[in-house]
């Protein structure tokens, strides 16, 4: 489903990124990235829906190669892939509701969408993935008023408005307290298992990975230094990807 | 290549200090103080001996003396010292402040005997006992024209909304970074909008004054020139400070650019651009009561021709009026801009 190859990113400030980066994803896989902050792990996410530009390599989206694309095309390619932060970034002063529309941008007439003209049937479809993630019963709140765990949910809900078929998470619960952290991987799992969504995560916690994970990825300063299953990772594994001295910590 | 240019820009510092205190040793304490030469004249041979003698100390002082060029010291950090008293070039920099002082005096024509005469003293009492007891005859007058002056400012914020908010767009350089045409944009409207900023609305009003004649059009028309370039300033710095994470999710939804400017900026800067909204148009009721002074209608037209006349009672009641104009806008406009945060 998506192809990574030889990708490298050098920014313009001379910070290089990412080293020649490949790897594979398969339709229907929970393939989680991980490493320190600093790693990489936020650019190769951001190499994927072109939020950034990859110095070199080529990235293929459903035999598509999307490395060079622009404008219309890059949009429609942009709307397959969902995107979720830890950050949350919703809009602070709009309901729900309306947060979840946004997924619908990409097909909704500009001047329908700024008079906030949504189509019967997306608001309908948004009522819907609400139910899924849990919050239709606080679709007229202000999202500026939900806890981090609700804002993620609304997130999630707003991701799959997009009806994608890929979803990219960036450290999704790196701000959210542990029980928090696993509601929330709980709805990605589930989105995961029953709407068959193609899921890259990066996480920081390998408790984390190892629960929720199939395949896993690790890197270190923009290399990859392991590629396989997360119950592969033992004590040797976890020191070459976070250190010498780095200690494993449980979340639960 | 770069340490000299360093170098030359320390010399040029220097230079143009010494060309400044040789002309005021001159004609200021030469002619004026040791000759007591009433009128003093320019002539430009006097200028280029000045600048050949400023040119030729500096250069001793720059390169046989470095540590007490002040011009040196100010690009080379490594020749000062800790103390700023135990180095040279502080007392080269005292020699030119202290001659720039009395310069400054003698053209204020400061003069403590004027301030202090019994005459002077007699009128300045005059003038404050006419202020306390205004005349409250023309109330009626004063009162339409303080309205008049709150319209004029109103229309003229209102006015500057549209244009300021569609330019601020362009204007702002998280903005146009990735289009190189909007970059060319940016910079001449950066370029314009100071420059209409430099221009005061008093020098506007005199100009709209001679475009579409005296009175209270020329002054809003120069007030809404004013605003457009100020607001735009103010908004675009708004739009430049917002939080682009918001931006980059809904560019991640494939949204068109002018859908994630709707969505992912208009949200971020509504309620900041009302601040600065309502903070401009207090602002303008203060600048239209000054621009009133040229003729641009409103309370500051009847102050200019009451003073022109002298008569004081009426002046003292103005002056109360527009204290407590601008005291109410500004206290209302503090009020407004809270609740709305």
């Amino acid at each position: 489903m998506l192809t990574v190859k030889n990708v490298s990113k050098t920014f313009e400030n001379g910070v290089v990124a990412l080293k020649n980066i490949s790897f594979d994803i398969k339709k229907g896989e929970f393939f989680v990235v991980i490493g320190l902050s600093g790693s990489g792990k936020s650019s190769l996410l951001r190499c994927i829906n072109r939020s950034i530009q990859p110095t070199s390599g080529t990235i293929t989206f459903k035999g598509q190669d999307i490395t060079k694309i622009q404008g219309d095309k890059l949009r429609r390619i942009r709307s397959q892939m969902g995107m979720i932060f830890q950050h949350f970034n919703l809009i602070p002063r709009y309901s729900v509701l309306k947060n979840v529309l946004v997924g619908s941008l990409h097909h909704t007439p500009i001047l329908s969408s700024i008079f906030g003209n949504f189509s019967k049937e997306d608001i309908e479809k948004a009522r819907y993935y609400l139910k899924i993630v849990g919050l239709l019963e606080i679709e007229s709140q202000r999202a500026d008023s939900l806890s981090g765990g609700q804002k993620q949910r609304v997130a999630i809900a707003r991701a799959l408005m997009q009806n994608p078929s890929l979803l990219l998470a960036d450290e999704p619960v790196a701000s959210l307290d542990p029980s928090t952290s696993h509601s929330v991987m709980k709805y990605l799992k589930k989105i995961n298992e029953d709407l068959g969504i193609t899921i890259i995560c990066n996480l920081h916690f390998l408790s984390l990975v190892r629960e929720y994970g199939q395949r896993v990825l690790a890197l270190k300063n923009g290399e990859v230094v392991y590629q396989g299953m997360p119950t592969e990772i033992d004590q040797n594994w976890f020191k070459k990807i976070y250190g010498e001295d780095a200690k494993e910590v449980e979340i639960n | 290549m770069k340490k000299n240019f360093i170098l030359f820009k320390g010399l040029f510092v220097e230079f143009l200090l010494w060309i400044h205190s040789f002309l005021i040793l001159k004609k200021v304490i030469f002619e004026k103080f040791i000759l007591g030469t009433r009128y003093l004249s320019f002539n430009w041979n006097e200028l280029i001996f000045c600048a050949v003698a400023g040119l030729i100390v500096s250069l001793l002082l720059f390169f046989l003396t470095p540590n007490v060029s002040l011009g040196k010291a100010l690009y080379f950090k490594e020749l000062r010292s800790k103390k700023l008293t135990s180095s040279p070039f502080f007392y080269n920099g005292l020699f030119h402040f202290i001659l720039t002082l009395i310069t400054s005096i003698y053209i204020s024509q400061v003069s403590l005997k004027e301030f202090f005469s019994s005459e002077g003293l007699q009128g300045a009492q005059r003038i404050f006992m006419a202020l306390a007891t205004p005349n409250f005859g023309i109330i009626n007058e004063t009162i339409f024209s303080a309205v008049e002056t709150i319209y004029i400012a109103f229309l003229a914020t209102i006015l500057s909304i549209p244009f300021a908010f569609f330019l601020s767009f362009f204007s702002s350089k998280n903005l146009v970074k990735n289009a190189p045409f909007f970059r060319v944009t940016y910079s001449l409207l950066r370029l314009l909008m100071n420059l209409s900023r430099s221009i005061e609305p008093l020098i506007w009003a005199i100009i709209f004054s001679v475009w579409v004649g005296i009175g209270p059009f020329s002054g809003m028309l120069a007030l809404w020139v004013h605003s457009i370039a100020s607001l735009t300033k103010l908004y675009s710095e708004q739009i430049e400070a917002i939080d682009e994470g918001l931006v980059e999710a809904i560019a991640a939804t494939g949204a068109h650019p002018i859908q994630i400017i709707w969505f992912g900026v208009v949200p971020q800067i509504v309620i900041p651009f009302m601040s600065f909204t309502i903070y401009r148009w207090d602002i303008n009721v203060r600048m239209a009561t000054i621009i009133g002074l040229v003729g641009g209608g409103g309370i500051g037209t009847l102050l200019m021709q009451y003073q022109g006349m002298a008569m004081w009672h009426e002046v003292g009641l103005l002056v109360i009026v527009i204290a407590l104009i601008v005291w109410l806008m500004d206290f209302l406009s503090s009020k407004v801009r809270e609740s709305i945060k």
